[in-house]
């Protein structure tokens, strides 16, 4: 991280596509964010927000 | 522009955020048909309450087959009628006005929630499920005695609620 910091020419950029850094745990953790945003909408919205009673018809 | 996978991943999942989000929301308008309070109902005199034709009486009425009208004041400090009686398995529109001040309306637990403007009129409608009492706070601070203002919402089955009807007339 610190060295491709310091070299910070364009053409590194450019021709370090073939060597990405591609952590995988950065993806999990992308995963694992995504999947508590998509659970607590879930949640909040079709558990708590339509399972209550006297929902608002009209 | 160089952009990361991951960060495209992300970008893509935003927008499949978003559009979940307000596909839930118009799922909710379109099947349960989640509504809310409108300014549909015409003014009061929050003054001569006594004399309004919806509020003179705070009351229950039926309207038709399984269908009945609440009609609620709020006050410093509680509700009227207390409680509010209404039948199981039933839709009830609530008409919620107040007198004095601004208050709360609001059946604890539940997606029940308006508030209470002296001369505007809240209109809200319900579907009743089995009989059960809820109670009914305010929420909207309006005076020293805010934190005991209360009322109840019973609803009860559709042979109690005939019977009490009975009673009364
Ligand atoms: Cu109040």
């Amino acid at each position: 991280m610190g060295q491709s910091e310091a070299v910070n020419a364009p053409t590194d950029d450019v021709g370090g596509d073939g060597e990405e850094f591609d952590p995988i745990g950065t993806l999990t953790l992308i995963g694992i964010y995504f999947t508590i945003l998509v659970l607590a909408w879930v949640y909040i919205y079709f558990i708590e927000f339509l399972g209550r009673d006297l929902v608002v018809v009209g | 522009m160089h952009i990361h996978a991951y960060e495209k991943l992300w970008l893509a999942l935003s927008i499949v955020l978003i559009l979940a989000l307000i596909g839930t929301v118009t799922y909710g308008a379109v099947g349960p048909g989640v509504a809310m309070v409108a300014d549909s109902q015409s003014t009061v005199d929050p003054g001569a309450l006594d004399e309004d034709d919806r509020f003179s009486e705070p009351r229950v009425e039926q309207v038709g087959e399984n269908e009945y009208e609440a009609y609620v004041v709020a006050y410093q400090f509680g509700f009227e009628p207390t409680p509010i009686v209404v039948p199981a398995n039933s839709t009830v529109t609530l008409h919620v006005t107040s007198r004095d001040v601004i208050h709360g309306f609001e059946v604890a637990g539940t997606s029940a929630n308006a508030m209470a403007v002296p001369g505007e009129v809240s209109e809200i409608t319900v579907e009743t499920d089995e009989p059960t009492e809820y109670g009914i706070v305010c929420n909207e601070y309006c005076g020293a005695g805010h934190h005991v203002m209360e009322g109840k919402l019973n609803v009860v089955s559709q042979s109690e609620f005939e019977n009490r009807g009975g009673d009364s007339e």
